[in-house]
């Protein structure tokens, strides 16, 4: 997934921008590990002029001030210094990898996905509401053939429509927030009228639902889709491990 | 030493409650004279996963003028079925449903865990969470353009039935109207004409001009929501409103070479203040401002257009030569106040490079609990990310907002409450339990918080009532009982009930368990909100004075010296890290306006009066961790002396993470030596403090500013700036030049400050 990263910050419009953290990034995030809060502590009633002693970590190499000594290098184990591991770096990594090598989502599905899903909104939903969202899966539509939309999109548009395929209404609705949090300049125009469908389907009778359901079948067998219709805990290992599920 | 820690720990993590002392004094005089008041750190809303809240009212005392919650402090007689009330001894019958209760079979209320218990009690209907944005379109285009975004992307993470609505302003205010269908429409009002709350009503449609007479009839919410065309729920609006966002323009009056667009933040602030007075009074509110600069026309407004004419400083306050100054504040103070009675807090996301006019406006926040965010640009990072966290949910995916909060605080006889600091108003209500003595914001047992968070922490102090001669007795224990009633975001009416008791000790012959009871940390913050809380009426050195005097005296108090003797002075541990707090309080920019603009001022100051202990410390004093191949990190002391070649140092000052590389380590970055296969742990070496810092940026609100730099950097300055100055200039040669870097300041390092503290306390004269 392209949903795991962090980009620099705005450092032409804000002075020391901070980094921005991607949505599923923020999600995950856990209770910090090694909360930094502790305070060295001076020793006040040692008297006057309590000048710390140089530590041990005071620096045989300062005088050298005229071309420097390499850093030490690692002997034995590695020292606890770098305890702390370089957080997801392996998996985004080996993750890209597999993202790149992927093809780009069949639009052609994505889209019919949705337009069954509003055509089975039709007979319960306002004519006028429906009109709004077909206009925007229009310009989803115009947007992705003109090549507007990046491959992050379309790929978690693709994930998408298969949750919405599949009645997971809270995973759709996730993956139309991750979308807008971290796409926003691309989506806003269109997204909210997929969140009104998502909103829209959710409340059909299972009833309605059966067009939307049997093209499913008939998408996955037609248009072999992209792997990933994937389920957070299962990143990993699909990461690793990038077979296209059939 | 390590039990009143853990003890105070387990406090903290059960009640969200952090007292100066944990032993009081048995007399009023004996309290004085220990310099730090009876107070206490309390967040009333502290996330607690652990604690399910009850389904049930609570059982209150009967007696009229006391009314406090049954408690695990209160005796029962489970036999005879009655209670007694620990803070007036009235003794009470359990109510009928109580009946099958006994020893074995009691009600959670009474189970000592539950000091701190939640109760759900939903009486009216809910009411949906509003959310009313108010946006200057004044704005550079790419600014503007990453606004709408911002904006448009919150509208995907309220809660469908949010009520949503926009008031846009420039020159004029146009205040849209929300439908489903046909074409937008919007009410424009003059930019330069106060108009009251009624006429606003009128003007909006809200109040039927046929009952001119009753404009303080309150609404009832259904009936208002039916008729308010301004606030809609945002699953039906939705995709009009991104459009309607989506087309939004930079102001279109010109403005000529040499002026500042014409910006009518009082008047748009005035009719959405109007707007929910009218139509959602009492019900929890948020009105978001975005500013993109000063308000520069009618009321409130704090700069003229005229660019040659720069905002006010620092130095023309102080010369009074700021002409807006006072008038603005009144303006916005009354909008405030307006606001806080009906319950709607306020939100300023000010982003320019110059001042917006914060000094001013600051009350709109801090008096109704919203937030300040202060940045550069709407197209940065540090907004955009700040604002995601405003709807930032728990572990129960609710949002960690809520609305209309009351926090009453009740007292057992011997205390009394003297005051409150932190984002809330009084509501003037004079108990029993009522101090003469205010301290903060006092006269009052309740407080309105319009807006809080699990992070929300006001500063509550007390004042020990019994006179010197009748002492209270010992053995016994004084309690104080926080209710907290509230609007949960998921709409439900809840109430928080913290009930905490501490032991009475005898300061002439206990003074040493009363010592050890000290939480320096607490009593630190205390202190500072105190100092803060004057520098916004006083003048900068009277404060700095006043903390000075404070600490000389607890010095004098606990303090082990002979006298005239500074080399004998001795701090016990407990208040051993005490004296280095108040060291880095006085350089602080929360006491401190030199380098600061009147805006940035106010800004710190905001976060300072609300914050949790944790982070307030930090902002006190931040923290410095070293990363070296000497070993893991390890925390260092925020000296000069701390900073070498050798080591990354990262400084969390809450509203700044710094990571700056020793000389070496710059060298060998510079170098490449982190390429090379070899030199992995060089590589793992720079990585690890940027790991950690991100693990603060991930959580922290607002955004801090993130800076990388390395010795000699010119944003190192940052780091220079905070450290103790051990070695300056002016001592160099003293000290020798292996350790530390010297700052260039003529600023007291710790020890100066030390030997001056020392000297005083000793003193026999002071």
């Amino acid at each position: 997934m392209e949903d795991m990263y962090i980009k620099p910050g705005n450092q032409e419009q804000g002075w020391n921008d901070p980094p921005q953290f991607s949505y599923g990034l923020q999600m995950a995030h856990r209770p910090q590990r090694n909360p930094l809060n502790k305070r060295a502590v001076a020793s006040m009633s040692s008297g006057a002029g309590v000048l710390p002693t140089a530590p041990p970590s005071s620096n045989p190499m300062a005088p050298l001030m005229c071309g420097i000594a390499p850093p030490p290098l690692p002997a034995g184990p590695p020292p606890n210094a770098m305890a702390t591991p370089p957080m997801h770096v392996g998996q985004m990594r080996s993750q890209r990898v597999a993202d790149t090598s992927q093809s780009e989502p069949d639009m052609e599905a994505v889209m019919s996905v949705m337009n069954q899903a509003l055509d089975a909104c039709r007979s319960s939903v306002k004519g006028q509401v429906c009109n709004e969202v077909a206009k925007r899966l229009r310009l989803l539509e115009d947007g992705w053939r003109s090549g507007k939309l990046s491959l992050p999109v379309t790929r978690r548009m693709d994930t998408l429509s298969q949750e919405l395929q599949s009645g997971n209404w809270d995973s759709a609705d996730e993956i139309h927030r991750s979308l807008m949090v971290d796409h926003v300049t691309e989506v806003s125009q269109w997204m909210v009228g997929v969140k009104r469908l998502i909103a829209e389907t959710r409340n059909l009778s299972p009833e309605l639902l059966k067009p939307l359901q049997s093209l499913t079948r008939a998408v996955q067998e037609s248009a072999e889709p992209v792997e990933d219709s994937v389920k957070p805990d299962q990143e990993l290992e699909l990461a690793q491990d990038p077979e296209p599920e059939l | 030493m390590s039990t009143y820690q853990e003890f105070i720990q387990q406090n903290e993590d059960r009640d969200g409650v952090r007292f100066s002392w944990n032993l009081w004094p048995s007399s009023r005089l004996e309290a004085t004279r220990l310099v730090v008041p009876v107070s206490c750190l309390f967040t009333p809303l502290k996330e607690r996963p652990s604690l399910p809240p009850v389904q049930y009212e609570p059982v209150l005392c009967s007696r009229a003028n006391c009314k406090a919650v049954l408690n695990p402090l209160c005796q029962v007689d489970f036999r005879a079925k009655i209670w007694a009330c620990n803070f007036c001894f009235q003794r009470n019958p359990f109510p009928p449903s109580y009946a099958g209760i006994s020893e074995v079979n009691q009600p959670a209320e009474l189970m000592p865990q539950f000091s701190t218990i939640e109760y759900i009690v939903q009486r009216g209907p809910s009411a949906p969470l509003i959310f009313l944005y108010v946006v200057d379109t004044c704005l550079e285009e790419e600014d503007l353009q990453a606004l709408k975004e911002s904006l448009q992307m919150s509208l995907s993470l309220l809660p469908p039935n949010a009520l949503v609505g926009l008031i846009t302003f420039g020159r004029m205010v146009q205040v849209h109207e929300l439908t489903c269908e046909g074409i937008a429409k919007s009410y424009v009002f003059r930019g330069t004409k106060d108009l009251s709350a009624k006429q606003i009503q009128e003007m909006l449609g809200l109040t039927k001009p046929a009952a001119p007479g009753q404009q303080g009839r309150p609404v009832a919410p259904q009936e208002a929501a039916a008729s308010c065309r301004f606030l809609q729920p945002v699953h039906r609006v939705d995709m009009n409103l991104t459009d309607l966002l989506g087309e939004l323009q930079r102001d279109p009056w010109p403005v000529s070479q040499g002026k500042r667009p014409l910006r009518s933040t009082g008047v748009a602030l005035s009719v959405a203040v109007g707007l929910l007075e009218g139509a959602f009074p009492n019900t929890g509110a948020r009105v978001m401002l975005f500013i993109g600069g000063p308000p520069t026309q009618g009321p409130g407004m704090v700069v003229g257009d005229e660019l040659k004419i720069p905002i006010r400083s620092w130095h023309d306050i102080q010369k009074d030569n700021a002409r807006h100054l006072k008038k603005a504040t009144k303006y916005y103070e009354a909008l405030a106040n307006r606001s806080a009675v009906n319950g709607h807090s306020i939100d300023i996301y000010a982003c320019a490079l110059d001042q917006t006019g914060l000094l001013e406006m600051k009350c709109l926040s801090n008096l109704t609990g919203g937030h300040i965010v202060m940045g550069d640009s709407f197209n940065t990072s540090l907004f955009k990310q700040t604002f995601q966290r405003v709807f930032s949910k728990d572990y129960n995916g609710d949002f960690r907002m809520a609305f209309g909060g009351v926090m009453e605080v009740k007292t057992s006889r011997e205390v009394k409450v003297c005051g409150a600091i932190g984002p809330c108003v009084s509501l003037h209500s004079k108990g029993s339990s009522v101090s003469e003595n205010e301290m903060g914001i006092g006269g009052t047992n309740q407080w309105k918080l319009c807006s809080l968070d699990p992070s929300t922490t006001l500063g509550v102090y007390f004042e020990v009532v019994n006179q010197h001669n009748a002492p209270v007795p010992q053995g016994g224990r004084g309690a104080i009982q926080f209710v907290t009633t509230y609007q949960h975001s998921n709409t439900q009416k809840r109430i928080r009930v913290t009930t905490i008791a501490r032991n009475w000790a005898d300061a002439q012959s206990q003074i040493q368990h009363i010592e050890s009871s000290f939480d320096q940390e607490a009593a630190a913050v205390l202190m500072a909100r105190l100092g803060v809380f004057r520098a916004e009426s006083e003048e900068g050195p009277d404060v700095l004075r006043w903390l000075d005097r404070q600490l000389i005296r607890l010095c004098q108090k606990f303090g082990q010296f002979n006298k005239e003797d500074p080399a004998s002075f001795r701090l016990s541990e407990s208040l051993s890290l005490y004296p280095q707090f108040m060291f880095h309080l006085r350089r602080s920019p929360f006491l401190q306006v030199f380098n600061n603009s009147p805006d940035e001022s106010s800004y710190y100051r905001h976060h300072f009066v609300r914050q949790d202990l944790t982070q307030s410390l930090i902002m006190i004093q931040p923290i410095l961790y070293s990363y070296s191949f000497h070993g893991p990190p390890e925390p260092v002391l925020l000296d000069s002396s701390s900073i070498l070649p050798d080591r990354i140092l990262l400084m969390d000052t809450f509203f700044q993470l710094v990571i700056c590389h020793g000389e070496t380590i710059a060298q060998w970055r510079k170098a490449g030596y982190q390429e090379m296969p070899e030199y992995e742990n060089f590589k793992q070496l720079l990585q690890a403090p940027l790991d950690d810092a991100q693990e603060i940026l991930q959580t922290r609100f607002p955004m801090p500013r993130y800076i990388d730099t390395e010795h000699g950097g010119s944003q190192a300055r940052f780091l220079l700036s905070k450290v103790n100055p051990s070695q300056t200039h002016n001592n160099l040669y003293a000290w020798g030049q292996e350790t530390g870097a010297p700052i260039l300041t003529d600023d007291v390092s710790l020890q100066v400050f030390m030997d001056h503290l020392k000297k005083l306390a000793v003193s026999s004269s002071s």
